[in-house]
């Protein structure tokens, strides 16, 4: 992350501390023609295309109360701007959670993970951010402040803009207050691990975890200078390329089973030398890879979304086009973020657009640039090719936003 | 008999799908005059029977030339009339667009055309290890793309999510004709989040042609129990106190004991006949851990006052409870000759309020009321007993189920948890959300459907919407 002032050009930031306030300020905005910036913790403001036109920066750091939290029902109704942490502490109090896993949780605010759909290697079970927000409210780029969906967690009526928004980046709307439904803590959890001595022997074991009777939080491919040395996982084997990491969660009985279970799995694949990580290690682990996806001084950082069984092959090619990049691959779900260690805008036609995007379109997905040092990347850069339903993605945003003020020009869109 | 203004696009339809995928006389068109919503009926001007992608892509565009209303309909189970073709025009029935077109198991995904059927979908995947999890109690006739166009719940939702967390994409007929991909196979796609926004629209938004699921793991293990209670209090409280002490069941259904005594005279299972309800409490999962959970759930209940709770001994005990479960609404026909089925949300905590609120409705207007519903979701089914051929019962129904309802929005909760709006709720829709609110869903209608000629006066009230104030209750089930 980098400081707000060197991301966006803003002349001012305000800082609302009720919902009216903010409503004011993006109706005052509209009338006058400013573009606004919405900012949460401000740990994200480098994903997307860079922000050009100068606008007025709006702060959701005050807006960051408990509305209500019936603890019971396993939903909770938050200020957008509560810090993924404060918000993590309020439900453990109850032993209860958001599974969502996102860098800087001290800084990051609710508001700024909806409004990104950022998510982290336990995706693999408990899915994304738009699994769990059910109600919504946001300020439109009119300075109307709307809502969908409620506080239960079963509800049809009415369009589902808790979808919309999340995801969003905050060009459709400012989020002021969401509701999410919760899930119970894990009492326990744990992690096997082993060195791969080359990347053709990763396909089948990760094919092998789809069949498994195991039921992994987390299947974590990592490959790269960044995991070879790692505090818990420690040095990795000589001559391995990198490692695949299984996070396990349930009650300390179910974590014993599984954690015996896919040594047994893995055995009979030909994994010897498999090692578990629990207790404080496991906690630390988690951290780790919670924190991966940030890194600011590399100069390229992507995410690629592929079919599953096409990680590896997706891994090899990020290798090829820089043997030094380090990779954490959620490889469960497809998911590869490569941190580049060199990448200069003289690649960025050829690497990226020619060889990333193609070949994650081969694979059944994409690539979008999730931080970047480079000058001048463009829309194609960075979120890939406009595709039919960018345009209609494009009505949509002329309907919410039709002056184009909302975090201008970072999104999707080809017309703003 | 179709209006003569359209007897060319009949002409022209014919042309794109052959005669034999086209109806135009009245005596075919009268079966699609409606839904499983019985209490408006219209009929279609011509019915199309779409082969492909392409097809529906031309007979969208027949329309906008002719400028006249079009609406998808699947197996047409939807209790909320989403499937009324107000105003006519031409019904696009995608039934025959049945195909599962792919199966992947290594990347947990399937294909299917709109028209499969949801429980084919099971079937085809049985003896892998997967199965799609959205289980709504219609899935023998209903099709996936009305489980996406509704967003469709079912009894095993409460641990593994509705329609819409199991979408990965969507293919869809827009309403200028395009076809356009959103989403696919792969799990995050750059933008806005439009599959996700689409399901649910209940066919207002566009017809979808293709649908990208997510297949899930069965589950190593599975403890079904049945809680039996002296009050329907300690039923919902043991509701509260199993979630609240951390275990999600795959599935938790309560029955109170006016329809346990049908549901007994029909299946002979040997529920008490003076129990005041009982719990269907499914937990799976690890084979490790459900032991440890069913015991703490016996634990729970009997703290709460239940009477007993007992386990199914074998496989096939739990399946003859759960086809209590899921043909209840078949053994109503016991208590009276007709009934409606209401699809309210409240807070779970809030249900032990509710169900005595209910009971007071129900006394207050003179109509028995009995329950049976997905209790761990707080999505309430009260089944409203009558005789449709006395026209002050249905006055009185009438009034009790917007009574039950305006309670659940009181209550903080909503007016449907898996039916959907369609023409039925409507008027409902200005109680759940304020002007802004539905101005917003007004402007998502815009972008998508812009000329409202797709599934027009569904979902919300504006003025082409008025005149579906309700004269009659459905007899109809819930799901």
């Amino acid at each position: 992350m980098t400081a707000v002032a060197d991301i966006l050009p803003l002349s001012e930031t305000q800082s609302p501390d009720d919902q009216a306030t903010l409503v004011a300020i993006v109706a005052d905005a509209h009338a006058a023609g400013t573009a606004l910036y919405p900012i949460g913790g401000g740990t994200s403001l480098d994903y997307g295309l860079p922000a050009l036109r100068p606008g007025i920066g709006i702060s959701l750091a005050k807006l960051n109360r408990v509305v209500d939290y019936p603890a019971r029902d396993m939903t909770i109704t938050v200020e957008a701007g509560i810090t993924m942490d404060q918000l993590a502490a309020t439900l453990a109090s109850e032993l209860q959670m958001l599974p969502i896993d996102v860098p800087h949780s001290g800084l990051a605010t609710l508001g700024g993970v909806v409004a990104t759909a950022f998510s982290g290697p336990r995706r693999y079970r408990y899915g994304t951010m738009r699994d769990y927000v059910i109600g919504i409210s946001a300020v439109d780029g009119r300075g109307t402040l709307f809502k969908a969906g409620g506080r239960v967690v079963k509800n049809v009526a009415g369009y589902d803009f808790c979808k919309l928004l999340t995801g969003s980046l905050g060009t459709l709307g400012v989020i002021a207050q969401v509701t999410l439904r919760i899930k119970p803590l894990p009492q326990s959890s744990a992690f096997l691990f082993c060195d791969l001595r080359n990347l053709s022997s990763c396909e089948p074991l990760l094919a092998a975890l789809v069949i498994s009777r195991t039921t992994p939080s987390a299947i974590e491919l990592l490959v790269g200078p960044h995991w070879r040395e790692n505090a818990v996982l420690g040095l990795s084997t000589a001559g391995s390329v990198g490692r695949l990491v299984v996070g396990l969660e349930g009650t300390a009985s179910e974590v014993e089973w599984l954690l015996g279970q896919l040594t047994q799995e893995w055995r009979a694949l030909g994994v010897t030398a498999s090692r578990a990580i629990t207790e404080r290690e496991a906690t630390e682990l988690w951290g780790d890879l919670r924190e991966f996806p940030s890194a600011p001084d590399a100069p390229l950082v992507i995410k690629a979304s592929v079919l599953p069984s096409r990680t590896v092959e997706f891994v090899r090619l990020v290798l090829q086009l820089d043997p030094q990049a380090s990779i954490q691959a959620h490889a469960g779900n497809g998911i590869v973020i490569a941190r580049f260690s060199q990448f200069d805008s003289a690649d960025v036609s050829r690497g990226l657009i020619g060889r990333l995007q193609p070949a994650a379109r081969l694979a059944g997905g994409n690539v979008v640039v999730l931080s970047n040092t480079l000058a001048g990347l463009t829309r194609q850069a960075v979120w890939g090719n406009a595709t039919a339903a960018t345009h209609w993605m494009g009505k949509v945003k002329g309907q919410f936003d039709p002056k184009g003020l909302l975090n201008p020009g970072r999104f999707v869109y080809d017309n703003s | 008999m179709i209006s003569s203004a359209l007897l060319p696009i009949a002409d022209e339809l014919r042309r794109v799908v052959g005669g034999e995928n086209v109806l135009a006389a009245h005596s075919d068109l009268v079966v699609y005059e409606c839904d499983g919503f019985v209490i408006e009926k219209n009929c279609p001007d011509v019915v199309v029977f779409p082969r492909s992608t392409e097809d529906v892509a031309a007979i969208v565009k027949i329309c906008n030339r002719y400028d006249v209303p079009f609406l998808p309909r699947g197996a047409g189970t939807s209790l909320a009339g989403g499937c009324l073709p107000v105003g006519g025009g031409v019904m696009i029935v995608l039934t025959r667009m049945k195909q599962i077109l792919e199966i992947n198991l290594r990347d947990r995904y399937a294909i299917v055309q709109p028209g499969v059927v949801n429980l084919w979908l099971t079937n085809a995947l049985k003896g892998t290890g997967y199965h799609y999890a959205p289980d709504p109690s219609s899935q023998g006739a209903c099709t996936i793309g009305g489980n996406v166009a509704t967003n469709s719940g079912g009894p095993h939702t409460l641990k593994y999510g509705v329609t819409v967390n199991h979408t990965l994409g969507i293919e869809g007929v827009m309403t200028d004709g395009s076809i356009v991909e959103f989403g696919g196979p792969s799990e995050d796609s750059p933008g806005l989040d439009l599959t996700g926004t689409l399901v649910g629209s209940e066919g207002t938004l566009v017809v979808v042609t293709k649908v990208w699921v997510r297949l899930t793991r069965n589950p190593e293990g599975v403890r079904t129990m049945l809680g039996v209670f002296d009050s329907a209090d300690d039923a919902t409280n043991s509701i509260s106190a199993i979630i609240g002490a951390g275990i999600i069941p795959a599935a938790l259904e309560m029955m109170d004991q006016g329809i346990l005594v049908a549901v007994e005279a029909a299946f002979h299972f040997g529920f008490p006949p003076d129990a005041k309800a009982i719990l269907l409490i499914e937990v799976d999962g690890l084979e490790a851990g459900l032991d440890a959970q069913r015991d703490r759930i016996v634990e729970l209940c009997l703290q709460c006052g239940a009477r007993e709770v007992r386990q199914a001994r074998d496989a096939a005990e739990r399946l003859l409870l759960w086809k209590c479960r899921k043909q209840a609404f078949g053994a109503v026909g016991r208590l009276s000759p007709s009934y409606c089925t209401q699809d309210g949300v409240v807070p779970r905590t809030k249900l032990p309020y509710i169900l005595r609120r209910i009971g007071q409705i129900g006394e207050k207007h003179g109509v028995r009321i009995v329950n049976v519903f997905h209790a761990g979701d707080g999505n309430i089914h009260p089944i409203l007993l009558f005789d449709e051929r006395d026209p002050a019962q249905i006055e009185r129904v009438l009034e009790a189920s917007g009574e039950i309802l305006d309670e659940c929005i009181a209550c903080g909760g909503s007016v449907t948890g898996e039916h959907g709006i369609g023409v039925e709720k409507i008027s409902f829709m200005r109680k759940l959300f304020n002007d802004d609110d539905l101005a917003a869903m007004t402007r998502l209608r815009v972008a998508f459907n812009p000329d409202n000629r797709l599934s027009p006066a569904k979902m919300l009230p504006t003025a082409g919407a008025c005149g579906m104030e309700q004269k009659h209750p459905g007899r109809r089930a819930a799901l």
